[in-house]
């Protein structure tokens, strides 16, 4: 047995492929193979995730879901963060954006979501439906979402080195890593194949942060600065209304929509 | 000409016939990496696969955790699952200055294509993902004095110094705060040092700021950096490099050696 990679003086197509030697000729049709065969199991493995969760259904006279957001107590005062390095562009300090609460008490960047829906409107079909900036030393937005299989842009408008890594937020472990090394960088990639919730970070500035749902059905709602939020196009029927915010954590309703009606349910969080 | 191909097609289709059993014969079998695992690796790796052996409290870096599928030294992009080779590769030439030490005399290689086979039961990613193509690298220019000074250009434009300092010490703005997929703090490796930890050959030193490594803050630079620029920056890291035969003639990078039976 040898070792492929360090021998062949052309490009290096298969790098330490244990295996016998091959000629040269043999080289390229084994990795299109391969990629063809990691292209359609990709493909196969997502469609079976939605066939399995969720199933387009025409939806004509659904109902909306609307409401706001808000905290069930005083918004906990959280000191701002301290700017350990860069400081000649990111500054001494940055404002805290862990809660941010309008003058009417209604909560920003809380993800609202039927849980358990199995039935419903088409996923949207943008395949870029997102984007996040790395800006002023901070992800610009904090919290969004998106569905299986589209696509999120990462940029930067900063003078300095940043990395957007994003992980899954339960198990912490690498989706992928991608390095920002100069202002202008801009670059397109996939989310990841199955719903998660993902928790980006950059390495480079430990107290940039920001959150990805994806989810494998469309009834969603990111709270825009007013805390408030609509959900539209749903199956008459009886739902589990969640909200999520990163301190606070999860609430879940109970909501039930009628067919071309609208129904209100307003959420309060226990802030921690 | 048509008389040539015709004769080499067939050839050619017999060759990848007879090399693609010899490949499906070069499978680790699980059950008995197991048996190499408990003598090997489990003191180190745990039961589990979660790194918590006996020695795991001893040793920096701590012992990696098999269960997410999260590798670090791969032939494939940033995020991907490792190759089977990948994981071999680990085993023959260990990990410098980590306890992971070389097992290359210490099992054949069916042993360690076994163990491979074992470790990866750890994670269930394994069961529902393929480890992406590989990182293509584009054959290695000659090492010259003018490559390793564009490369110490290259390491500033894209501020690798942001972690590994100007002097590449490993003491960069960002070093102090770094940790890793596990919570453990992480230094960014001082490139003066030599003995990196992947090898300091030409293609391993590439793939490390191209597939970038994962669980880890080193991030992939595959979307910014070209690849002239890429083969720079190597130079310019064997440059720095102690350990590494500086050869100005322009020869290409140290070969690994064969497997050994
Ligand atoms: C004395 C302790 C020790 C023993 C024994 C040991 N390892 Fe390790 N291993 C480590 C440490 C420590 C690391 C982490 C190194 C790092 O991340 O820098 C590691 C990392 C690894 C990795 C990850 C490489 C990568 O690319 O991320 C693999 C694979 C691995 N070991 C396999 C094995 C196998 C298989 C055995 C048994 C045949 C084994 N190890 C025995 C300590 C050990
Ligand atoms: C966000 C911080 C960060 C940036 C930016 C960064 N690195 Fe790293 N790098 C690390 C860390 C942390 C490690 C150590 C990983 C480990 O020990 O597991 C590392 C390790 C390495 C290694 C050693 C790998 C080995 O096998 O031991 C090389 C080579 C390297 N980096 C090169 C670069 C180059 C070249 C750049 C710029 C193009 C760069 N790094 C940018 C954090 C960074």
């Amino acid at each position: 047995m040898r070792l492929i990679g360090n021998r062949i003086k052309g490009g290096i197509v298969i790098e330490f492929a244990a295996g016998p030697y091959l000629p040269k000729a043999c080289r390229k049709p084994r990795l299109l193979a391969r990629t063809a065969a990691v292209v359609s199991g990709t493909l196969l493995l997502s469609q079976l995730a939605l066939a399995d969760s969720y199933t387009v259904i025409p939806v004509t006279n659904g109902g909306t879901i609307q409401g706001t957001v808000k905290l069930a107590g005083p918004t906990p005062t959280i000191a701002p963060i301290v700017v350990t390095k860069n400081q000649d562009y990111c500054g001494e300090s940055i404002p805290n954006p862990v809660y941010v609460v309008g003058k009417d008490g209604g909560v920003q960047n809380v993800e609202v979501y039927l849980k358990d829906i199995t039935k419903g409107k088409a996923l949207p079909t943008d395949p870029v439906a997102i984007s996040l900036v790395n800006t002023h030393c901070m992800f610009k937005p904090r919290v969004q979402a998106a569905t299986v299989g589209q696509q999120i842009t990462i940029s930067s408008e900063d003078p300095v080195l940043h990395n957007t890594h994003p992980q899954n937020a339960e198990t912490n472990a690498t989706i992928y890593n991608i390095a920002l090394p100069y202002k202008g960088f801009s670059v397109t990639k996939p989310l990841p194949a199955t719903p998660e919730l993902i928790k980006v970070k950059c390495d480079a500035h430990e107290w940039m942060r920001a959150w990805i749902w994806e989810f494998d059905q469309p009834y969603f709602a990111t709270t825009g600065d007013d805390g408030k939020f609509t959900i539209k196009d749903v199956p008459p029927g009886t739902y589990t209304l969640v909200a999520w915010q990163e301190a606070a954590g999860e609430k879940s309703v109970s909501v039930t929509v009628a067919a071309g009606k609208t129904v209100t349910a307003d959420i309060q969080l226990q802030p921690k | 000409m048509a008389t040539r191909i015709a004769t080499v097609l067939p050839a050619l289709v017999t060759l990848m016939l007879v090399a693609g059993n010899a490949r499906a014969q070069e499978v680790g079998d699980a059950t008995r990496g197991k048996v190499v695992y408990e003598q090997y690796c489990v003191l180190c790796h745990g039961e589990k696969g979660d790194g918590q052996g006996h020695f795991s409290q001893d040793t920096t870096p701590v012992p990696r955790d098999f269960r997410q599928g999260t590798y670090k030294w791969r032939t494939t992009p940033s995020g991907s699952l490792p190759t089977d080779a990948d994981l071999e590769r680990v085993l023959i030439t260990g990990l410098y200055g980590t306890s992971m030490s070389s097992l290359r005399t210490t099992l054949n290689h069916q042993q360690r294509l076994d163990v491979v086979a074992y470790i990866k039961t750890f994670s269930p990613r394994f069961k529902t993902d393929k480890p992406e193509p590989a990182i293509v690298i584009p054959p290695e220019p000659a090492y010259t004095a003018e490559s390793v000074k564009r490369g110490a250009d290259v390491y500033d434009k894209f501020n690798c110094a942001q972690c590994h300092g100007d002097g590449a010490e490993g003491d960069g703005p960002s070093a102090d705060d770094l940790t890793d997929d596990w919570g453990n703090p992480i230094v960014p490796y001082d490139l003066t040092e030599g003995h990196i930890k992947c090898g300091d050959g030409g293609p391993e030193i590439y793939r490390v700021f191209i597939g970038g490594l994962n669980g880890t803050p080193m991030p992939s630079f595959a979307d910014s950096i070209s690849p002239a620029e890429a083969w720079d920056l190597v130079h310019y890291i064997q440059s720095l490099s102690p350990t590494y035969p500086k050869n100005l003639t322009g020869a290409p990078n140290k070969p690994i050696d064969d497997f050994p039976p």
